[in-house]
């Protein structure tokens, strides 16, 4: 087990938190996609450990950016600058790396995986474009997060938002698609959000469901591996794949969701 | 100082046993944790066929731990054989096997295949699983069907022969002494116990099979509670479980009269916690001036 010291923290509104913790082994292996393993606080109450997808890695240190949707993600909320947390990882595959050209799809906060993603591509000179979308003006602060990056963007929110596309991102997604023609060569595809939304992607026109690399959230026990928790339904075949192991990322159509 | 324990005709280098279903096969929990230094591993529970098991959610947490309905989920024999058998004769630590089926045949078949294995060390055998042959009660919750399969299986098993045992044994009494007339060598207790937890937003149950195993330190004394009433009425030797997260965990099971303790939910959040246990057994021995864990076992009667 590793052990990193938090050392920034800070609140995105009032829902969403970014640290940084320092920990030199993650920083300098982990790839976009991949995760940790939390322990929070330290008592065995609560008592598994959480799942934190990677935001990016700069020399020893490396960022995390959460949701507080429960019990652990409040109590990992609570730690400030200069606490440590024991942890595991990098764990998981994390995505493809070298495509000739990428667009990236992201709603909520699944853009952690994808900004990760932005980040490695730019540094790699991948040509991409980046379509990211909130549910509602709350998460606006992820936009703002976002914007932060040099990086072609196209974002939609589905309230209504001054200068923004009023829709779900696949909405924003499928308008950029009919007005650029990309014949000559089909972009690869990679996903993160919410469920419904690998659903809605996987039915659109000219998709190839097994092209597009999505990265999975799902409630985990160990995330190395061992208790087989975190099973997600192969497509067309009997049995399971873990998300810890034989993931995150998954081609879009090798899984039943 | 002296680690080594005798469980029956099984000998250990030490009585710290990594449980089933919490190290998979050996490869999973090895970057975290040196194999060797452990007393053995148990593998994860396997049967003749590859098992699905169970659809999500599989795992929810309660305070101070978890529930578990992973349904027996396991690759099958043979890929078992062909791709973690090779890595595991790497390691001199002795190989637990755990086996399970849904009937009396499909257990005496794995039992057959991993009693020809000769890097398995001992067969544990787990009888918390659905009989479909008995409208799909526990093996465990009819005494004399418990009795049955266990007779048969001691027939095909020359290797130490393992019963594991969860809370709800039917005919406890019978069953125990009928486990060390036909020859059975150790018993682990216990298993998870079993347990229920409510959906209240969705006004349903989390579980799609209803009741799951609630495992982790919010059974411990439970847990020990059973091991103490299975050690008055028997003397087979007992690999106690359940909730050890910590050396002063173990040490209650072994001063109670385990001769070893098998770690579980500990591994999952915290893979390398058998050493530090074992570390944590040492530096006990030495403050209390023992030299022999056999002399500690037991102590509290």
């Amino acid at each position: 087990m590793k052990r990193a010291k938090i050392v920034q923290k800070r609140f995105l509104g009032t829902s969403f938190v970014e640290l940084w913790l320092e920990e030199k082994d993650i920083a300098y292996l982990a790839s976009p996609g991949q995760f940790v393993m939390v322990t929070i606080g330290s008592s065995y109450d609560p008592f598994l450990k959480r799942p934190f997808g990677i935001l990016a890695c700069q020399e020893n240190q490396f960022g995390l950016l959460f949701e507080i949707v429960g019990r652990g993600t409040q109590i990992l909320s609570q730690l400030e600058i200069g606490d440590q947390v024991d942890l595991l990882g990098p764990l998981g595959n994390g995505f493809s790396l070298n495509p000739k050209e990428a667009l990236l799809v992201g709603g909520g906060r699944g853009l952690v995986p994808l900004y990760f993603l932005a980040q490695i591509f730019t540094n790699k000179k991948v040509p991409f474009q980046f379509f990211f979308g909130i549910r509602s003006q709350e998460e606006k602060v992820l936009i703002e997060y976002l914007s932060q990056l040099p990086i072609p963007l196209v974002i939609s929110c589905q309230e209504e938002l001054s200068g923004f596309y009023c829709g779900t991102v696949l909405d924003a997604f499928e308008d950029w698609r009919q007005h650029h023609s990309l014949s000559k060569s089909t972009p690869k595809i990679y996903a993160c959000g919410p469920q419904g939304m690998f659903q809605t992607l996987a039915k659109m026109d000219d998709i190839i469901p097994n092209q597009i690399e999505v990265s999975l959230e799902s409630r985990m026990g160990c995330g190395y591996g061992v208790c087989l928790s975190c099973a997600v339904k192969k497509k067309g075949l009997p049995g399971y794949f873990h998300v810890c192991k034989d993931g995150p990322v998954f081609r879009l159509g090798e899984i039943e969701l | 100082m002296n680690l080594q324990v005798h469980l029956g005709n099984l000998t250990l280098s030490n009585p710290i046993i990594l449980a089933s279903g919490t190290a998979g096969y050996g490869r999973e929990i090895a970057p975290y944790l040196d194999l060797d230094r452990v007393g053995a591993l148990t593998l994860k529970g396997l049967s003749s066929n590859p098992w699905v098991g169970n659809p999500p959610p599989r795992i929810h947490e309660t305070y101070a731990g978890i529930m578990n309905s992973i349904g027996l989920e396991n690759k099958g024999f043979d890929r078992f054989f062909r791709e973690d058998l090779p890595f595991l004769e790497n390691f001199q630590t002795k190989i637990i096997a755990n086996i399970w089926g849904k009937t009396i045949e499909e257990y005496s078949d794995i039992a057959k295949k991993m009693n020809g294995l000769e890097r398995i060390d001992a067969i544990e055998v787990n009888v918390s699983c659905p009989n479909i042959e008995q409208g799909g009660e526990s093996f465990s919750s009819n005494g004399q069907v418990l009795c049955q399969l266990i007779q048969n299986l001691r027939q095909k098993i020359q290797k130490p022969l393992i019963v594991k045992l969860g809370p709800n044994t039917d005919d406890l009494n019978n069953v125990l002494q009928f486990m060390e007339r036909e020859g059975v060598d150790i018993l682990s207790i216990t298993n998870t116990f079993p347990a229920l937890a409510i959906d209240v937003e969705n006004q349903s149950y989390i579980f799609s099979r209803k009741t799951a195993g609630l495992s982790g330190p919010a059974i411990k004394p439970l847990a020990l509670k059973l091991v103490y009433d299975v050690i008055q009425r028997t003397r087979l030797p007992i690999i106690g479980m359940g909730g050890i997260m910590k050396t002063a965990d173990a040490l209650e099971y072994f001063l109670i009269g385990a001769q070893a303790v098998a770690l579980g939910s500990v591994n999952l959040i915290d893979p390398s916690a058998a050493v530090q246990i074992i570390e944590g057994i040492k530096a006990y021995l030495v403050q209390k001036n023992i030299f022999d864990i056999n002399d500690l076992i037991g102590k509290v009667r």
